[in-house]
């Protein structure tokens, strides 16, 4: 399927900092999510899409038009930004109108019939005559969209819309984001900082780091395989283990630093092409841990022991923390922990596929 | 107001309410003054004065010409400094704020010699005398006033999030709409306060204006110049009333400002 929208070594300078090559495509009903730490250029990305931002150099190409020197108002995008931006001297309706009156086109039925539509969708039909300081963040955030997506742009772009609300407002946006990204067929490009919006609303993820990609894949590939240990670090990576690999009857194995003890083997097709010797940093998320009480091994699964060091009770989970061999701590999140009787100071047995231990180099 | 009760506080309370009480103690005896020492008898005589009726006539013009002058100017001077970095931009800001410090009998003498023995000439050829006209009043008065109104309206253009405008280009709106729909409307209270600035500082200028118009009464007399002139030749009376009710114009205009718009302007 064609690009939708293309962006071929983007760089872009402003001040101190810069954007540098980035590159990615998005289909038509694709939904990005941008992630990154603050200031590691996402906005400056998502305003240069828009043409708010000249480019330093690079192009994009929009629908296989090269667009890289339109005016923003020729591109045909939706913009909505964190703090919903509404104009506060327009009631809402004509907040949601603003982008058709540019185009001429506010008063046709069609647009109005649009509107209705879109209104309802976004359950804000009661407060079109109200002013934008009589909203709430959530409802604000709704006309916002409203307004971004009433004449049918190809392409919205979000720069992190959710991240000022409170988390019940931010579920029902969620949905609605979805909705509308199904029910509309836009293409969304959605920048946020909190990795469990993207994994949730994402088709695709792009981890941004000091303006450049860091890495870019399916979300969740992404998330349980992070390429660095920025990237691990960002998506919050639970039990990275420092060490070196080491071979034992030609097998690849992990060795903790300051231990003597060997994990693994490895699984050879999921590590990085490593050689013995290599400094790496094992990642174990604690959805792929399990806990043991027995002290056999399950089958297929490289397991040791480990002594619970402490238990933190959450509501709808415990976190056991844990040291293994006395020297590396790994922490496992049981949803089911009432009928184990886990104790500090109990030895354990933890345990992982080795295909769910994912290496990173360092 | 509510003020904190910490103890290193006092001082600065202390020197606000000293400061706050003796400038409104000083307005009230200026006014009072005024009062006393004018007669209500003459006040409505002088109201009646030909001479009055050419002063505030010619004040009105003139300080409206220059104001939208000022403003005709300042708009794009005020957003260009408000929204553009560019090299140089520092020594620009302080040359507009030239006139601003610049006492206005500089400023004036400064003018004189420009459209007098530079330019006069020239100018006078074209028919557009200058100095010791009308034309020079509302010079002088632009020369004081623009600065006032390029810097309030720096301030109002900075003071609106440059995001409301990137969001209307790509809702479909060219700069020059975005400019006329978004940015005038979100500043509007702000060119509103910078209007009433320009427009109360042209209402007081007399130095620049006296050193480039001349003082000739009937002919370049202003509120200010009718005072100065009315007072030199001891007809305290008349000076005596056009001040108050050029205290009460200026007093009536930024009350008035403030109660409906609710901005304070700042400089």
């Amino acid at each position: 399927m064609e690009s939708l929208l293309k962006v071929h070594n983007l760089s872009i300078k402003a001040g101190s900092f810069s954007l540098n090559k980035i590159c990615f495509s998005l289909k038509a009903n694709d939904y990005i999510m941008i992630l990154g730490p603050t200031g590691s250029g996402k906005t400056i990305l998502l305003e240069s899409i828009a043409g708010l931002r000249p480019l330093h150099s690079g192009e994009i190409f929009f629908n296989g038009r090269r667009i890289t020197d339109l005016p923003p108002e020729q591109r045909h995008v939706g913009f909505a930004y964190q703090d919903s931006l509404l104009y506060p001297f327009l009631t809402v309706k004509e907040n949601i109108l603003f982008g058709a009156r540019a185009r001429g086109i506010a008063v046709e039925a069609k647009v109005l019939r649009r509107m209705s539509q879109l209104v309802e969708i976004m359950g804000i039909s009661q407060l079109l005559e109200r002013y934008p300081k009589f909203l709430s963040g959530g409802e604000r955030q709704r006309v916002s969209l409203a307004r971004a997506i009433l004449t049918k742009p190809p392409l919205l772009l979000l720069d992190e819309p959710l991240s000022a609300l409170d988390p019940g407002t931010r579920q029902s946006m969620q949905n609605l984001l979805r909705q509308i990204h199904t029910t509309e067929s836009i293409s969304i490009i959605h920048v946020t900082h909190d990795f469990s919006e993207a994994i949730q609303l994402g088709t695709e993820m792009i981890v941004l780091s000091n303006g450049s990609i860091e890495q870019s894949g399916a979300p969740l590939e992404v998330f349980f395989r992070p390429v660095s240990l920025s990237v691990a670090k960002f998506l919050q990576g639970e039990n990275l283990i420092k060490g070196t690999l080491s071979t034992l009857n030609s097998l690849l194995w992990f060795k903790p630093e300051h231990s003597e003890l060997l994990i693994g083997p490895l699984s050879e097709e999921l590590t990085p092409p490593l050689v013995a010797g290599s400094n790496v940093m094992l990642m174990i998320r604690s959805s792929n841990l399990s806990l043991h009480q027995s002290w056999e091994s399950p089958s297929g699964c490289i397991s040791w022991p480990a002594e619970i060091e402490y238990l933190s009770f959450n509501r709808t989970h415990v976190d056991v923390h844990c040291k293994g061999y006395g020297c590396w701590e790994t922490s496992i999140s049981l949803a089911q922990w009432q009928n184990l009787r886990l104790f500090q100071g109990d030895t354990v047995l933890l345990a992982v596929r080795p295909e769910n231990c994912h290496l990173i180099v360092c | 107001m509510k003020f904190s009760k910490k103890p290193g506080d006092y001082i600065f309370q202390g020197v606000f309410w000293l400061v706050f009480i003796s400038t409104a103690i000083f307005m009230l005896m200026l006014i009072a003054g005024l009062f006393l020492f004018g007669e209500w008898a003459t006040f409505f005589e002088v109201l009646k004065n030909p001479e009055f009726h050419f002063a505030i006539t010619f004040t009105l013009w003139t300080t409206l010409l220059a104001t939208v002058f000022s403003a005709l100017v300042a708009i794009p001077c005020g957003y260009i400094l408000s929204r553009y970095k560019f090299p140089g931009r520092i020594i620009i800001d302080t040359i507009l704020d030239v006139p601003i410090v610049l006492p206005p009998l500089v400023s004036g003498v400064a003018l004189l010699i420009f459209f007098g023995p530079l330019f006069g000439e020239t100018l006078a050829k074209w028919g557009l005398d200058v100095v010791f006209s009308s034309r020079g009043v509302v010079i002088a008065q632009c020369f004081v006033a623009a600065p006032f109104a390029i810097k309030t309206f720096k301030h109002a253009f900075d003071s609106i999030d440059t995001r409301l405008e990137k969001v209307a280009r790509t809702l479909g709106y060219t700069p020059y709409k975005v400019f006329l729909k978004v940015t005038i409307p979100l500043t509007k209270n702000g060119l509103l306060g910078g209007l009433t600035m320009t427009w109360a500082r042209a209402l007081g200028e007399f130095g620049a204006t006296a050193m480039l118009a001349g003082v000739t009464r009937l002919k370049t007399e202003t509120l200010s110049v009718a005072i100065f002139l009315n007072m030199s030749v001891g007809d305290t009376q008349f000076a005596l009333v056009t001040a108050i009710i050029m205290l009460m114009i200026s007093l009536t205009l930024l009350v008035t400002f403030k109660i409906f718009t609710g901005v304070e302007v700042r400089l």
